[in-house]
């Protein structure tokens, strides 16, 4: 009797492991499809100062070039604000990366590792560091956060360019959502998960997030947190701002304090960090959102001014 | 925080006096307390287990522990300073047995030290309240225990009203030393 119920135990939990990872019911109009990809030629060639600027003059080299990278799940759209404002300023150049993985497929999406995310990321800076660009910054947000403090860690600019100065906004060392620490735990009964976009932001982020790529970001974030808790120094010269929204339900406010405490400069100084009077999550990106105050529309303005700034510097 | 530290010092020496006068059916143990939160980080500190004949024939154990990163993960880099100030009780299945089954209910007061002012104004004390179950082994030979258990922190961080870095699972090891036991 007892073997039975064993029997019928083992039989239920294995056909719940079956059940659970199905694949999501994927439509033309999603992002997921792989109908919509921002990974096309076309799409590189508008996005990326690589691409545009194949052949720069002295005076382009010379001018700051931000490497903008999105989060998890987005795509270049997510800097397309920041990118309107230097077409206007004339100032600065924004190459907008798509992460590996990313803007392409849900298949594409599963199977990529958060080392793909950010090869695209180092591609760039590689091409940019060996056209002569000399003023080299990059932004992040969100997951762009621990994929260029990784760099930072891993000292992949030992061989290129140093970069002038680091932006980071809203980015995610702690998720909001504390369920992740458990996708060790839960991933394969998860499968996926869902989120809803605005009609503005559909067909510009994955709605599935396939528990692969779930596992993929907890490891990403708790890689950084421990590399931080032993501590970052800041190449010569370069420096660091991070914008942290006070309440955000995406990446956890606390992640501004572990990068504060974590990060150094070359001299072992204290890192900017502002804690931003918004309850938006990525604050910089308005675009495609519903309800935005003018109030987000001045810290928006403010941050990319502020960034203009530091980079005449 | 200093002081609930004081009030918790006051507390273990009121426990240590009450031991020395317990009578044969009491139980009470200190001892030491390792906790490492899932996906963050090591915080140890004290713990307290006690229990009576009066207390359902020791199905219940009444407990008090205290758990702090400054003695774990923040003592070698860069992790957050924060403490766990707990007090529960746990049902015991086996009471009488050396190798016992248990599952409680755990509630008091986190605080997550912000170490600088411009980050105060990020969430950092809460209630806790949490589930735990667990395994506890009582030595033959010598009047010591220990339990193994994993718990779950029903309140934790949300990015808005929680401090971030409570987090929901939790595991623990305890080892007891049972004063006036032999």
């Amino acid at each position: 009797m007892k073997k039975n119920t064993l029997y019928i135990a083992l039989l239920a939990i294995s056909g719940l492991l079956i059940s659970c990872n199905p694949t999501p019911d994927i439509t033309n109009d999603m992002l997921d499809s792989g109908q919509i990809s921002y990974a096309i030629t076309d799409s590189l060639q508008k996005h990326l100062v690589s691409e545009y600027l194949s052949n720069p003059t002295t005076q382009q080299k010379n001018t700051p070039v931000i490497i903008a990278a999105h989060g998890y799940t987005a795509t270049t759209f997510e800097w397309d604000e920041l990118r309107h404002y230097a077409d206007s300023a004339k100032t600065f150049y924004v190459s907008q990366v798509l992460l590996g993985g990313h803007g392409r497929s849900y298949a594409e999406f599963k199977k990529a590792t958060w080392e793909d995310w950010q090869g695209s990321i180092k591609d760039e800076y590689i091409k940019l560091s060996n056209l002569g660009f000399t003023k080299i910054y990059l932004a992040g947000s969100s997951t762009g956060g621990p994929l260029v403090i990784n760099l930072l860690k891993t000292n992949f600019f030992a061989n290129y360019t140093k970069p002038k100065g680091i932006f980071l906004v809203d980015p995610i060392i702690v998720s909001s959502n504390k369920t992740l620490t458990m996708v060790g735990l839960l991933g394969t009964v998860l499968g996926y998960t869902t989120v809803e976009l605005s009609t503005g932001e559909a067909g510009k982020w994955y709605i599935y997030r396939p528990q692969e790529t779930l596992k993929q970001l907890m490891s990403l974030i708790n890689i950084t947190r421990l590399d931080l808790e032993k501590g970052i120094t800041l190449p010569v010269g370069t420096s660091m701002k991070v914008y942290k929204s006070q309440t955000d339900d995406v990446a956890d406010p606390i992640s501004s304090l572990m990068i504060y405490k974590g990060m150094k400069t070359s001299t072992g100084g204290k890192i900017d960090v502002q804690l931003v009077d918004s309850k938006i999550h990525v604050f910089t990106r308005l675009s495609g959102r519903e309800g935005v105050t003018a109030h987000d529309r001045t810290m928006q303005h403010n941050t990319f001014k502020e960034m203009e700034t530091k980079m005449k510097q | 925080m200093r002081k609930l530290g004081f009030i918790l010092f006051i507390v273990l020496t009121y426990c240590f006096q009450a031991a020395a006068q317990i009578s044969g059916s009491d139980e009470l143990g200190v001892g030491l307390r390792f906790q490492k939160t899932e996906q963050l980080y090591w915080e140890n500190g004290v713990g307290l287990d006690y229990t009576s004949d009066l207390l359902l024939h020791k199905h219940i154990h009444l407990k008090m522990s205290y758990a702090t990163s400054r003695i774990g993960s923040a003592m070698i880099g860069n992790a957050l300073k924060q403490d766990n100030y707990l007090i529960g009780a746990d049902w015991r299945f086996r009471s009488q047995k050396d190798f016992q089954i248990f599952a409680g209910l755990n509630t008091g007061f986190f605080h997550a030290d912000m170490e600088s002012t411009a980050f105060n104004v990020l969430p950092h004390n809460s209630m806790l309240f949490s589930l735990e179950t667990g395994l506890f082994y009582k030595f033959k030979f010598i009047p010591m225990a220990t339990n193994l258990s994993v718990g779950y922190n029903l309140i934790n961080g949300d990015g808005v009203s929680k401090p971030g870095t409570l987090f929901p699972v939790y595991y623990q090891l305890s080892v007891f030393y049972y004063i006036g036991k032999k």
